[in-house]
């Protein structure tokens, strides 16, 4: 990179710290993971992959992050669906009561974790629902789906309403209309929605941990439960696995970003060319 | 720019020169105080290239799209080939429509969008893809079919969308200000190749712009529109020449109003007292209102040797301004300011400004209508 211009050498080098304060904090969990210790220590005292090989040698621990993975499989398909059809329902729509309907679907992003957390254990324990990954999987859909709801009604911005009209006059039905015209614009808001969906459930703790059973013991629950009795180096590998989910989930998106700038959009090609 | 015009044979199959009637009966349309569409009608005749001329906010778009379907009316009915329409939704009423922006899939190629009405109406894949390549062919794009829309220049993605609402042989053509986004010399080439592409298929069109030229160049007839109502309609001829307000005299193009009482009205002509300019017997439509005034266009005033008779008299000459092919001379005359239009090479031993003229006219080409405002 070129930095000719005195303005942006001054913008790297206000940036570099602030960047390295944001990143370190995160990155730390990977040395301490692959230390040669039996508990958590920093400095790492040396080089081993005993921490990690004893991670998924412990059926406790891989049969939190089977839960986690669950968990966030339903939160991802029942938050892109929920997500993405509110969008476009309430595209370009106007109704009385428009804003409250979207204020109803915002409101997990706002109400606190904890009183959400409460309320989903009284509910599911009233309607009998627990000792299963699957009120915990709903519970985080609830929480994934503004996020999916944002970032297609983001992506929608940049639909022309023309659009949707000649497709009708040109003899598209509802779904048509939906795969041809919709889809094909959504789709880079409904996969950076998918991510988001999929990180804020991975991450979740505190719903988690109120609903909890054997067999129902997300990563986090795990590794809260545990660092309290003791400093396993487990919890460690378990934090730089969740890491390293985020980084590549991140980095998945940038990619499919600069693809279909470069390439002129050829996932969307890709697939009405399947039709 | 690809230059070929475009031509019709089978772009659109045959057989649509028999229908393709539109009927508005009384149609209005509400937002909830706002009346857009005010008590409507209107009927565009198999065939007939009919013309929606108005300001914008004048109900024009609002009664094509509530033709098309995209707007429900308040009031009244929708007739499309004798059927009413009215609960159709847009997919079923079989309707080719033009937008403005063209609104062409901009993920899907030249070929696809053409295609994309065929594919709707499950026709066959090679069928499909034969008559929208004919098609392309046919607008001169047999080689674009590749091509994203963003590929293609302003004038290539209008052919493309006319292709595209043409090759399932709809009813009737709806255009909607088609033309906006194009520049001049290139609007004025896809006026002349659609108005031929029309003709030939004998396909009805609904056309809405708020460009006179344009509307005088395309149509056969001409609805003018103001406040949701229909003021007037006619040939293009008709209404430029012989407008019945001075609001369409006005928006028609420049125009020399003179206020006048009226003195004899016969149904035809009209003998009127014009003030300054002495009395005069002008073309009458019957119209009515409480204050008339005499239009006659700049082009059809003329300058007359002086003492020639007839109708007009002494002018003052303000100032002359050669516009290239025409030169526009302002005078006044009995307290009014009056335009007159001629010819460049016309107009060589014209006096100085500050000398007197004589001008008049023929008396078919004033045209006694009704002051609004």
């Amino acid at each position: 990179m070129k930095t000719t211009n005195p303005q942006h050498r001054l913008l790297a080098l206000l940036s570099v710290p602030v960047f390295l304060f944001l990143v370190i904090p995160t990155a730390i969990v990977v040395p301490v993971a692959l230390n040669d210790s039996r508990y958590i220590t920093f400095p790492p005292e040396g080089f081993s992959l005993a921490a990690v090989a004893g991670f998924f040698a412990d059926k406790a621990w891989t049969s939190a992050l089977t839960a986690s993975l669950q968990s966030a499989g339903i939160a991802v398909v029942i938050g892109v669906l929920l997500g993405s059809t509110a969008a476009i329902g309430l595209h370009g729509r106007k109704f009385p009561g428009r804003s409250a309907v979207m204020g109803l679907i915002l409101a997990p992003m706002i109400v606190p974790t904890v009183v959400l957390a409460l309320a989903f254990y009284q509910f599911f324990i009233s309607i009998g629902m627990v000792g299963s990954i699957i009120p915990i999987g709903l519970a985080h859909a609830v929480i994934a789906t503004p996020y999916v709801y944002l970032t297609t009604r983001a992506a929608l911005a940049g639909l022309n309403p023309a659009l949707v009209r000649s497709a009708q006059s040109l003899g598209a039905g509802p779904l048509s209309v939906l795969r041809h015209v919709y889809l094909p614009i959504i789709l880079p808001g409904l996969i950076s929605g998918a991510l988001f969906a999929f990180s804020v459930s991975i991450d979740e703790t505190v719903m988690s941990l109120f609903m909890q059973s054997p067999g129902a013991t997300t990563l986090p629950v795990k590794m809260f439960t545990d660092i309290q009795f003791n400093l396993t180096p487990k919890i460690a590998v378990s934090s730089a696995l969740l890491v390293s989910v985020a980084t590549i989930g991140l980095l998945l998106q940038v990619l499919f970003v600069l693809r279909r700038r470069s390439t002129a959009r050829m996932l969307p090609l890709a697939v009405s060319a399947q039709t | 720019m690809t230059t070929s015009v475009i031509s019709a044979e089978s772009i659109a199959g045959t057989g649509s020169a028999s229908r393709g009637a539109i009927e508005l009966r009384n149609v209005s349309k509400n937002y909830g105080d706002v009346v857009a569409v005010d008590r409507l009608d209107l009927v565009v005749q198999p065939g007939e290239f009919v013309t929606l001329l108005g300001p914008s906010g004048s109900g024009k778009t609002t009664t094509m799209m509530m033709v098309a379907g995209f707007e429900e009316h308040t009031a009244g009915s929708v007739l499309i080939d004798g059927q009413p329409v009215d609960t159709l939704p847009p997919r079923e009423r079989n309707l080719g429509v033009v937008f403005q922006n063209y609104a062409l899939f901009p993920h899907m190629s030249a070929l696809e969008n053409v295609e994309f009405a065929l594919r709707m109406r499950k026709i066959p894949k090679e069928e499909r893809r034969q008559r929208a390549e004919e098609a392309l062919e046919r607008v001169g794009l047999g080689k674009m079919g590749g091509r994203k829309p963003r590929q293609l220049s302003g004038g290539q993605q209008q052919r493309v969308a006319l292709a595209r609402a043409l090759v399932f042989n709809p009813a009737a053509l709806l255009l909607d200000e088609p033309m906006a986004a194009l520049d001049k010399r290139l609007r004025e080439q896809m006026q002349e190749e659609i108005k031929t592409l029309q003709k030939s298929l004998g396909i009805s069109v609904l056309f809405v712009t708020h460009d006179q030229d344009e509307a005088m160049a395309m149509s056969d007839r001409i609805v003018v529109m103001k406040d949701g109502k229909i003021v007037q309609s006619g040939p293009p001829e008709e209404v430029y020449n012989q407008p019945l307000t001075d609001w369409v005299a006005s928006f028609l193009g420049d125009t020399n109003l003179i206020p006048c009482t009226v003195l004899e009205r016969d149904g035809s002509e009209a003998l009127v007292d014009l003030g300054g300019l002495g009395t005069a017997r002008v073309a009458d439509r019957g119209a009515s209102g409480e204050n008339y005034a005499v239009s006659i266009r700049p082009e059809h005033l003329k300058f007359r040797p002086e003492g020639a008779g007839g109708n007009g008299g002494e002018a003052t000459l303000v100032s002359s301004t050669n516009l290239g092919a025409t030169v526009r001379h302002r005078l006044t005359a009995g307290g009014l300011d009056l335009q007159l239009r001629e010819l460049s090479a016309d107009s060589a031993c014209r006096p100085e400004p500050g000398g007197q003229v004589f001008v008049g006219w023929d008396p078919g080409r004033a045209q006694l209508l009704v002051l609004e405002s």
